[in-house]
This record gives C-alpha cells, sequence and structure tokens, in this order.
C-alpha cells in the first residue's frame, strides 16, 4: 500500500512535469563573434531548417531577417485588448455613473465623458498591456522552471545556434561543418 | 555599406522653379495681408499671428530638434540633422517678423495694451506687472535674442564642422544645447503666453505653454519627414538615409501625436470640471455654434485619425504613407493655431477663408525659401560629424 508521502511525491512530481522545460536533443554551435553568427544563422535557413533557435545574451540587429521569422502576432493582441479596455472602461463607467448607481456629482450629468476618460485610457492600457506580456509569456513557453542549458556562458558572453534532431532537414554532419565554416568556436550534441 | 565609399550627398538643387513657386506664394501673401490691412486690420493681424506662430514654431522646433540629439550624443540623427538646422535658418525672419508685429499688429490683438480698457478692468489691473506694454517688449527681445544666439551657436558650429572636419566639435555642442533646452522650455512657454493665451487676458492655463510644445513637435516632426523624403525620392540620401530613420521620426510623429492630445484633454478636463467663470471664459465661445465643430475636429483630426493612421509598423516606414499623414498633420496644426486665435477676433463664426490661406501660403513661400536657400548652400548632410557612421548603419528593431 502507498504512503500518503508516496501519493504526495507523486503529486509533486506530475505537478513539476507540466512546468518543468522539456528539453529537446540536437546539435549546437557556439561563437564569440555576433557578426558570425548572423551570418552562419542565414545558412543554416538556407539548408531548409526550420526550427532552429539563436541564444544571444542581448538583442540582435538583423537577426530576425537571418533566421527569417515572422513579425510577431503580439501587436494584434496588444491593438485588439486595447479596443477592449476602452470599450469596457466606457461601459463599465456608464453602468456605474448613469444606471446602477447614479449620483449627481458637482452638478454634472450622470454619464459625463470628460470625467471618465482617465478610466477608459486607463482601462484601455491595463488591458493592452497585461494581455502583451501573457501573450508573450505564452508564445515562449514561460515559466519554465531549470531548462537544460547549451553553455552557462550564453547569458554573458557567448552566442550559439541550437537544431533540433526532430526538424525534418537535420543533418549533424552538414550543420557541424557549416558551424565550423562559419568561425564556431565549439560544435556540440546538446540539449534545450 | 562603408562611410567611406559613400559619395558626399552634395547641396540642394533650387531651381528656378522652385523660387519662382515661392515668390509666387510671397507675393500672394503679401498681397492678401496689405488688402486685409486696409479694409480690416484687426482681422490683418489675427490671420498674421496664425501664420507667424505657425512657421516660429517649426524653425524653432527644427532648432529643438538638433538640440536635443546633441544633447543626448545622439548617433542616429546626424544623417538627418540638417534638415532640422535648415528650419532654424528661418529663425532670423520670425525675429523680423516679431519686430512688425510689436510696432505694428499688437494694438489690434491685445486689449490689454489699450488703458482705457484697463482703466475700467481691476483683473487686468491686477495683470499690469506682467501684462504691460514695456515689460512685453522686454521679453520678447530677449526670447528672440537666446534664440537667435543659440541658433547661431548650434546651426553655425555644425557648418563650422562641416569645413574644419573636427569631430570634437559636437561634444563641443552638448553644453549650449542643454542651456538651450532649459531655457527653451522657458521662452517658448512664455512667449506662447504672451502671444496667444493673452489674446484673452482675463484667461490664464497653466499648462498652455506644454499644449504649444506638444503642437511644436507634432509639426516639426511632419515637415521634417516631407523634406527628408522629398531628397530621398530624388536619391540625393542614398546610403545616408533609409526608412530606419523615417522609422524613429514617424514614432516621434505618433508619440507627439499622443502627447498632444494628451495635454490638450488635460487641460480641458481640469477647466470642465472645476467650472470656474476667469478659466471656462476660454472654452465658452470653442464650444458653440462654427466653433464647436471645429474643436471636435480637431480632437477627430489632430489626434484620432493621425493616432490609427501612424499605429501599424509599416505606415511608419512607408514614405508615401508617411507624407501623407505628415501633410494632414501639418493642416491640421494650422487648424489648431487658428482655433487658438481667431475666437478672440469673432467669438460667434469661424473666419477662415481666402485672407487668412493666403497669408498662410505667403508665410509658407517665405519658409521654403529661407530653408531651401539653406540647404542650396549646405551639405544637406553633415558628413564630417564623427558619429555619422552610426547613422548610416542605424537599423530599427521594433
Amino acid at each position: 500500500m502507498a504512503s500518503p508521502l508516496d501519493t504526495l511525491d507523486k503529486i509533486v512530481g506530475s505537478v513539476e512535469g507540466l512546468v518543468r522545460a522539456k528539453g529537446k536533443k540536437g546539435i549546437a554551435g557556439i561563437w564569440t563573434d555576433d557578426h558570425a553568427i548572423i551570418g552562419a544563422a542565414a545558412q543554416t535557413k538556407a539548408l531548409g531548417i526550420k526550427k532552429f533557435d539563436t541564444i544571444s545574451p542581448f538583442p540582435l540587429h538583423g537577426i530576425d531577417e537571418a533566421m527569417g521569422i515572422p513579425r510577431s502576432f503580439i501587436p494584434w493582441v496588444t491593438f485588439i485588448m486595447g479596443l477592449a479596455g476602452c470599450a469596457f472602461g466606457t461601459w463599465f463607467t456608464w453602468w456605474t455613473s448613469a444606471v446602477n448607481w447614479p449620483i449627481i456629482i458637482a452638478g454634472k450629468p450622470h454619464w459625463s465623458l470628460p470625467a471618465f476618460v482617465p478610466i477608459i485610457f486607463e482601462c484601455t492600457i491595463l488591458f493592452a498591456a497585461l494581455s502583451s506580456v501573457g501573450a508573450m509569456f505564452a508564445l515562449n513557453g514561460l515559466p519554465k522552471i531549470d531548462p537544460p542549458t547549451i553553455d552557462p556562458d550564453l547569458t554573458c558572453h557567448k552566442f550559439a545556434i541550437f537544431v533540433p534532431e526532430d526538424d525534418p532537414n537535420y543533418d549533424a554532419d552538414k550543420l557541424e561543418s557549416l558551424f565550423k565554416e562559419h568561425g564556431a568556436i565549439e560544435v556540440k550534441k546538446a540539449e534545450f | 555599406m562603408s562611410e567611406k565609399t559613400l559619395q558626399p550627398p552634395g547641396t540642394m538643387n533650387v531651381t528656378a522653379k522652385h523660387k519662382t513657386i515661392f515668390a509666387v506664394l510671397m507675393f500672394l501673401g503679401a498681397a492678401a495681408f496689405v488688402v486685409t490691412l486696409i479694409n480690416n486690420p484687426e482681422r490683418a493681424w489675427h490671420g498674421y499671428l496664425t501664420s507667424f506662430f505657425y512657421f516660429l514654431t517649426l524653425a524653432i522646433g527644427g532648432l529643438f530638434f538638433t538640440a536635443i540629439n546633441h544633447m543626448v550624443k545622439s548617433g542616429w540623427h546626424v544623417t538627418i540633422r540638417r534638415f532640422g538646422e535648415a528650419m532654424a535658418a528661418f529663425l532670423p525672419v520670425t525675429a523680423v517678423a516679431v519686430l512688425a508685429l510689436m510696432v505694428l499688429g499688437v494694438d489690434h490683438l491685445y486689449s490689454w495694451l489699450d488703458p482705457e480698457v484697463v482703466a475700467h478692468d481691476p483683473l487686468l489691473q491686477h495683470k499690469t506687472p506682467y501684462l504691460n506694454r514695456g515689460f512685453f517688449w522686454i521679453r520678447t527681445v530677449g526670447f528672440f535674442g537666446i534664440w537667435l544666439y543659440f541658433g547661431k551657436v548650434l546651426v553655425g558650429k555644425s557648418l563650422e564642422q562641416d569645413k574644419t572636419g573636427d569631430e570634437g566639435m559636437s561634444d563641443k555642442l552638448i553644453k549650449p544645447s542643454v542651456i538651450f533646452v532649459l531655457l527653451f522650455a522657458l521662452t517658448y512657454s512664455l512667449f506662447s503666453v504672451d502671444t496667444l493665451m493673452a489674446l484673452e487676458p482675463h484667461w490664464f492655463s497653466t499648462i498652455f505653454g506644454v499644449y504649444c510644445f506638444g503642437g511644436m513637435f507634432q509639426s516639426t516632426m511632419a515637415f521634417m519627414i516631407l523634406t527628408i523624403v522629398y531628397f530621398m525620392n530624388r536619391g540625393q540620401l542614398k546610403g545616408y538615409v533609409n526608412e530606419n530613420h523615417l522609422h524613429d521620426l514617424g514614432k516621434y510623429l505618433f508619440a507627439f501625436t499622443v502627447f498632444w492630445a494628451y495635454i490638450a484633454f488635460s487641460q480641458y478636463m481640469l477647466i470642465w470640471y472645476a467650472n470656474l467663470p476667469e478659466e471656462t471664459i476660454f472654452f465658452e465661445p470653442r464650444s458653440k455654434g462654427g466653433w464647436m465643430w471645429m474643436s471636435l475636429g480637431l480632437v477627430l483630426g489632430k489626434f484620432i485619425i493621425p493616432f490609427f493612421a501612424l499605429l501599424p509598423q509599416w505606415a511608419k516606414r512607408s514614405k508615401a504613407h508617411l507624407s501623407v499623414v505628415s501633410i494632414w498633420i501639418l493642416i491640421m496644426q494650422f487648424f489648431d493655431m487658428h482655433w487658438l486665435i481667431y475666437p478672440n477676433y469673432d467669438e460667434e463664426h469661424v473666419v477662415l477663408s481666402v485672407p487668412e490661406v493666403l497669408i498662410f501660403l505667403g508665410f509658407w513661400g517665405l519658409f521654403l525659401f529661407f530653408v531651401t536657400r539653406f540647404l542650396g548652400k549646405n551639405e544637406i548632410v553633415p558628413i564630417k560629424d564623427g558619429r555619422i557612421h552610426e547613422s548610416v548603419h542605424h537599423h530599427v528593431v521594433y
């Protein structure tokens, strides 16, 4: 018979399993030159590889174009949720001040738009900002607990390209020679 | 592309056609002004003040743009700085224009200059230490002295760098830029108080200078974008200016569209809420009849339309789209100036017809003449600035 502690262990394990990042196996090239890695990323894309990722300690100018990453849809989330927030603020100030609990304030009409514009404005910003952050978290699969690392220096002064094995055009030998050719200081099998 | 292989862009080719157009505009404006002056001097001077303030705003806006960029050692702006300096080249003309206004025009505009009016108005008597002819003169001369001086330093040193190639010059301009920006905040606010707010001397609004500043930066960006697109379309800025610079200017245009609306609404809401007679006196004529339509039109035309038109990323990177929005904003800025000034001339009706438009076009001719004259004499890009490589390789991610 399982002890209560075993059950607890199982529950903790399954919760952990949900949030713990699952790494994929693949090949990683590591650079110390941020210009070289942009060229290497463009060549990786030219090989027909689609699922690869570039890891850098700071934003790289031109990496989106080199990797062929399309523009994020998050601006649309921001825009639509901003409009929704604006509509909600308008409806809510009207409902609270003119319908549900009408009070005359400073001799103004119950529903006085100028007084409510700040609230409507704040609702617009709140909805747009929170949903943008939420969409960004969802899109990046955050939060990730204890994800596998390719190299600890990638948060400091190194750059990496990672190609997972499950990419249809994955070819470890080809990628290794390509990375070396573009000045990678190290190429290794990794999990990310 | 390396900056070493770039060809200097040269100067603007100001053709006879340009000059003819400017001369015709100037002639039309001058003729309309003189005819109106004979028939109705009050209207003529209101029209003059509208256009004068509009172009003073553009001239000093150009200087302000170069100053803030020197101040923060900005790299990206170098290849477009000369267009701001070109706008500042109009400053000496505004100094002459303000002289005409001060000598001939002010008595048609400001009731507090009339001792007869002040004698019967306790509120105006109370404001006499500030609102009097002598101090008005001192302030105006002081403000223009400051602007002309800093215009000469900031633009003059930048042009000198073109000849000497002294890269240290950019750093030497930081100090005067900081001083100018601080003085600018004070002088531009007070000058807008003196010339625009004082049209209704009983009224006061502490945010008024900021309101004028919002419109200033918005219209300055709009004009700069149009100038840059003109030279880009001629291919003269190839390798120097690209859509990344336009993107940043477009962001400025967008930001100050929002800023203007924010300030305009802040001013309105507080006055509306408090409902005090000496404050609502400004909005009262503007919330009736034709002026009400103009007030609502400004909300729509100067904020809502450009806001949505500039929101997408592509909108700020497209030359054609950005040009259309810029022209629209420049027109809206004129309506804004008109809305600030003309209710003082006629509270009941929106007076806006041939004389106002022609005087405005006349000032356009004058302004464009001096801007193109400057660009025709000087390199349109300050190629000797040490930070130019940053600007040539400017790249905007978001």
